[in-house]
């Protein structure tokens, strides 16, 4: 049964193979081949899985309330049940049954670095997990999109699935060799690598999309959704590489093992169950990816797994899980790392869990600054309150952080950075929510440090004295 | 039928409609930038959002806020039934003023030199939806102005990323030559490299542009739009019969824009239409009336020309020689008609004939690939001529026979018992053609009556050359390629002493009855358009020796009088009336 706090000392799922403290050293961390994986148990869920129906997965998966690892938290299962029937006697990858599943390896969120790992070490957790996927959802073809910056990710995938064609999980002979294409429920999938070229908006789901098929990464309008109506117009699953890496075990272990770890949620909404590859930064001691259950404290993982804050400094503030989340105030060093986070310590969420640590001597108002500059350079400039009010956002940064400004330019800057977002409505996609959120909480959460940087506004008011009233 | 409320008003919609047509099909305004009709949606302005309301089915039909209460994009959410939907809530007016700004901040505010002014979406909406004020006190971007290709220019500057261009260039004329490079507020609009914005349709992103990025080089500084009166017309050079707006200030047309007709031009017109009227004030023009006087053409007045061109006709006829009529494929239905009346009267055998029809290049139809019966597809037609079909008809249903194509014509017009021909050309270049000056011959000894508008050699073999008007200059009906029959207006007055076709027909007559000068009064000289500074100053409108000859009129007349053309009463379709310009502006009495 599902338990409801979090255990301190839980067991490696994702960092099982991969040498991560307290049960290995980062210095220890090397590539998985083929051999070594399926030495380890590899490809046993796989096996498993093929020997179920495809419901019988998704099934297993709703069930284990497995949520998103790219950032917004959205049920898996769920996800999975939206896409439509494959056409009455149609096999998956027929024209006319064509769906396909485009990985979310483009990791651009500032501070996150965590598909990384799995990529650099563990690939065929990766490429199985994706074989899984393809079986429970019908899925054809496979498309990794990973950003253009991670050249050696890219290289250690494109052998990992030389390796994995090879040995039967995909093409002609796959989904284990030997049994393939015998009829039942099996089909062929195959499996390509896709680099981007290096913008954020990429890693949008369907600015990804939009890049996938060669034309410039600018997010669609949804509905429909990708699940309709995704790659080529055709139904698709995106899913991120973390998300998928966690299906070997729940199909190995099931969803109730899954389920106990990590936590309900303490504010009635959906729990978060699971463990979760955290990449910490900053001002820490020990930063790096780590492997907790969803729920632990932002203390505990700096105070006690990763050596503190560098220097003995006093913490600030931290970003809990990307930029596009906003920031944590001084006094919320306790938050819990879980899906409730956004709505207990006002911030957007729980993002990608990869926290950004700041200590006592950080700029707040330069953190401000260089997040929105980000934004500014990265927003696809489709929707006119991201592409301008990005911009201006960035100058009117620049200039409380030059100290040219004043307190009403620091209200404006508020009032452009709550006019955007896909929240209320006013663009497309969540870039400019990130922008929104990360501004409008670092100013509210520190607005003394902005205040002592700006001159006061003087509002002329007309004074009517004794006499002079009347005159 | 399904209903959707907009702002307080009920509006009737079909399944499928997104808000923002309804309501502008009801004339409900809601500020738009980047949708329009003919192109895909996009919704990235962001300016016509509002908050909508539907009912809930599980909930006894009760009306929950639509996507949980979040703006909508009105161009891009379907209308349902029962839907109520604000865009004049304050959270939508908040963001109304919120995207004027920001598309104002980098926006170089260059209104008094810029051609788009009085007819801009950002001026429009400022002063509707914008605030008075800037609160902008940084650095704005400053994007460069570009050649896009032969007839484009685009202030990048000035460009607010609606894309409708982009979209134009993909969706309808499939050559892709725009695109948009760069990110963020630093983005524009470009063409690839080596590859100009060049297709036959290219210039109509001039028009789909809301703001004045997009600038006509041929219209560049030439007028402040305020200036310009619309007259609504039909393309006169090809035979699309495209819908157009002729724009014209002091009796001169400054562009030519396309009138939305969906079943014809949609939203478009070819480059070749829109530029198409540069003949109209070409030095070439006829401005007055020549006749032949000791072998050398001299101009004359109207009257002693008339005179002399009934005179030699009389005499051809009264000999028992043929009269040969050639009408030009360029002419309107009713001027064909009254020409052909005039002949037949002098001569109840006279040769009729359609003028040559002009062919260049091919047929094409947008987007490549589509078929000419889409609902989206646009054509482009390779006859140049307006009304090839409406003159056989017209001489048809005159003669009771099929009207004699060019060739045979010419093979008629110059067998020895034809004794004067009455030659109309107002093609758009002077006409060269080799068979019809032979049949001009002057060596041949027919006496040959030329009414054309711009001078050329056809002009220098005539005995009276009578000055014609271009379509601009004149009413009539045109039945363009797909035989559908459409009326237009004149825009502007014909140039100096010209007259339209139909008006010297009318003269003629009037001069072979010996119809004095005087007879006329001059009231009934039709001036085309009385709204002020609309007529050249000064302007000498030649005054008509006959009755006044009116389009309308001859329309009923021919319904009338012929069976066969009783679709001049019934199947002309006529511009729709003008919407009153709502006046933003209230007069105060002081
Ligand atoms: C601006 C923006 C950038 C994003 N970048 C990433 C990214 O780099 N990697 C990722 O996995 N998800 C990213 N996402 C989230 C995806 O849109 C999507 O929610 C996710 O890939 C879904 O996968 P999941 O359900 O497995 O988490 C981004 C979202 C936005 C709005
Ligand atoms: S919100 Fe920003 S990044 Fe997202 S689609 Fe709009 S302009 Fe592009
Ligand atoms: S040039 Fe005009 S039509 Fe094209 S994107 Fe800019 S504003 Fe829109
Ligand atoms: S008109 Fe709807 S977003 Fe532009």
């Amino acid at each position: 049964m599902p338990k409801k706090t979090y255990d301190a000392t839980p067991e490696h799922v994702l960092c099982r193979r991969i040498p991560t403290p307290p049960f290995g050293r980062f210095e220890d961390r090397r590539i998985i081949s083929y051999d070594d994986y399926t030495a380890d148990s590899g490809y046993e869920a796989l096996r498993k899985s093929i020997g179920m129906k495809p419901g019988d997965v998704t099934e297993e998966v709703r069930k284990s309330v497995l949520r998103g690892r790219g950032g917004a938290g959205f049920p898996c299962g769920v996800k999975w049940g939206f896409l439509p029937p494959i056409p009455e006697g149609k096999a998956p990858g027929e024209p006319g049954a064509e769906r396909y599943l485009a990985v979310n390896a483009d990791e651009s969120e500032p501070g996150t670095f965590k598909d990384r790992l799995l990529m650099d070490f563990d690939p065929h957790l990766l490429l199985e997990g994706i074989a899984i996927c393809c079986y429970a959802c019908r899925l054809s073809k496979a498309y990794i999109f990973i950003r253009g910056e991670y050249h050696h990710q890219a290289k250690v995938l494109e052998n990992a699935l030389r390796e994995a064609y090879d040995n039967g999980i995909f093409g002609e002979k796959g989904l284990i060799a030997g049994d393939a294409n015998t009829g039942g429920d099996r089909f062929r999938v195959d499996c390509y690598v896709h680099r981007g070229a290096g913008a954020y908006i990429c890693g949008e789901e369907t600015g990804l999309l939009e890049a996938l098929e060669g034309k410039r990464g600018w997010p669609r309008l949804k509905p429909p959704f990708p699940a309709v109506q995704g790659l080529f117009g055709k139904p698709t699953i995106i899913n991120n590489v973390e998300t998928l890496c966690h299906l070997p075990s729940i199909l190995s272990n099931g969803a109730d093992w899954f389920c106990g770890q990590g936590v309900e949620s303490s504010i009635g909404g959906p729990p978060s169950f699971g463990t979760k590859l955290m990449g910490v930064s900053g001002h820490v001691e020990r930063p790096g990816v780590y492997e907790f259950e969803l729920g632990i404290p932002l203390r505990t993982i700096v105070e006690e797994h990763c050596g503190g804050m560098r220097g003995d400094k006093k913490f600030k503030g931290a970003i809990p899980g990307g930029i596009s989340m906003g920031i944590l105030g001084t006094d919320q060093y306790d938050a819990e790392l879980d899906f409730d986070i956004g709505r207990k310590h006002n911030v957007l969420g729980l993002g990608t869990a990869c926290p950004t640590v700041f200590d006592e001597d950080t700029d707040m108002v330069a953190v401000a600054r260089n997040i929105s500059r980000f934004f500014k350079h990265e927003s696809c400039g489709q929707c006119t309150p991201c592409r301008e009010g990005s911009g201006w956002l960035y100058q009117l940064m620049t200039r409380i952080e030059e100290g040219g400004a004043k307190t009403k330019d620091l209200d404006l800057a508020l009032e452009v950075a709550t006019s955007m977002g896909s929240m209320p409505g006013t663009t497309i996609c969540g870039l400019a929510d990130g922008n929104n959120w990360a501004i409008r909480t670092i100013i509210n959460k520190f607005r003394d440090e902005f205040e002592a940087r700006v001159a006061r506004t003087f509002v002329p008011v007309k004074v009517s004295v004794g006499a002079m009233a009347k005159g | 039928m399904p209903t959707i409320t907009i702002n307080g008003v009920a509006c009737e919609f079909t399944p499928g409609q997104m808000i923002l047509q309804v309501a502008n099909a009801h004339g409900v305004e809601i500020p738009f930038y980047c949708y329009h009709d003919g192109l895909s949606i996009a919704a990235n302005c962001r300016i016509c959002l509002g908050e909508a309301w539907a009912p809930n089915p599980r909930n006894d039909n009760k009306l929950e806020p639509f996507m949980g209460g979040k703006l909508v994009p009105t161009c891009q959410t379907q209308a349902q039934d029962g839907m109520v939907v604000h865009t004049d809530s304050p959270k939508a007016v908040a963001n109304q003023k919120a995207v004027m700004e920001y598309l104002l901040i980098n926006h170089p505010l260059d209104c008094p030199v810029c051609d788009q002014a009085g007819e801009c979406l950002l001026q429009d909406y400022s002063y509707q939806y914008g605030r008075g004020v800037s609160r902008f006190e940084e650095t704005k971007v400053k994007n460069p102005k570009k050649n896009l290709g032969p007839n484009v220019y685009l202030y990048s500057d000035r460009c607010i990323m609606c894309t409708r261009c982009v979209r134009f260039t993909r969706e309808v004329s499939g050559t892709a030559e725009l695109y948009v490079d760069g990110r963020g507020n630093r983005e524009e609009i470009d063409v690839f490299p080596g590859v100009a914005l060049d297709n036959e349709i290219a210039a109509n992103v001039i028009d789909l542009c809301p703001v004045g990025a997009l600038l006509d080089k041929d219209f560049l500084f030439a007028q402040r739009v305020w200036f310009l009166k619309r007259t609504a017309s039909i393309d006169g050079i090809t035979a699309s019969g495209d819908n157009l707006w002729v724009e014209h200030n002091e009796g001169k047309v400054y562009r030519i824009k396309p009138r939305t007709n969906l079943e014809i031009n949609k939203h478009w017109i070819t480059d070749e239409v829109r530029y198409g009227w540069k003949h109209v004030h070409s030095d070439d023009r006829l401005r007055s009336p020549r006749r032949r006087q000791y072998g050398a053409l001299v101009e004359d007045d109207w009257n002693r020309c008339l005179d002399k061109a009934a005179e030699g006709l009389a005499e051809a006829a009264e000999a028992g020689k043929r009269i040969a009529l050639l009408v030009s494929p360029m002419l309107p239905c009713e001027e064909a008609f009254a020409l052909a009346e005039f002949a037949l009267s002098l001569d109840p055998h006279a040769v009729l004939g359609v003028g040559p029809v002009p062919f260049e290049g091919q047929d094409k139809v947008f987007p490549p690939g589509a078929s000419e019966d889409d609902a989206r597809a646009f054509k482009l037609y390779a006859e140049k001529a307006p009304n090839a079909r409406g003159v056989r008809r017209v001489l048809a249903a005159l003669t009771g026979a099929e009207p004699l194509e060019f060739a045979k014509w010419t093979a008629r017009a110059q067998a020895d018992d034809a004794g004067a021909v009455i030659i109309t050309a107002n093609y758009r270049e002077a006409c060269p053609i080799p068979d019809l000056l032979r049949v001009a011959d002057r060596e041949s000894g027919r006496f040959v009556v030329v009414i054309d508008t711009l001078n050329g050699p056809l002009v220098e073999s005539a005995d009276v050359v009578l000055p014609g008007a271009t379509w601009v200059e004149k009413g009539g009906t045109f039945e363009n390629a797909r035989g559908t029959l459409q009326a237009f207006d004149a825009a502007i007055p014909p140039i100096e002493f010209a007259k339209p076709e139909g008006q010297i027909a009318s003269d003629l007559e009037a001069a072979l009855r010996g119809v004095e000068v005087s007879a006329t009064s001059a009231s009934s000289v039709v001036v085309v358009d009385e709204g002020p500074g609309q007529v050249p100053q000064a302007a000498e409108i030649a005054t008509p020796r006959g009755p006044t000859f009116s389009p309308a009129d001859t329309r009923t007349r021919m319904g009338d009088t012929h069976a066969a053309l009783a679709m001049f009463k019934t199947d002309v379709r006529y511009p729709e009336a003008a919407k009153p310009e709502e006046a933003d502006m209230r007069m105060v009495e002081l």
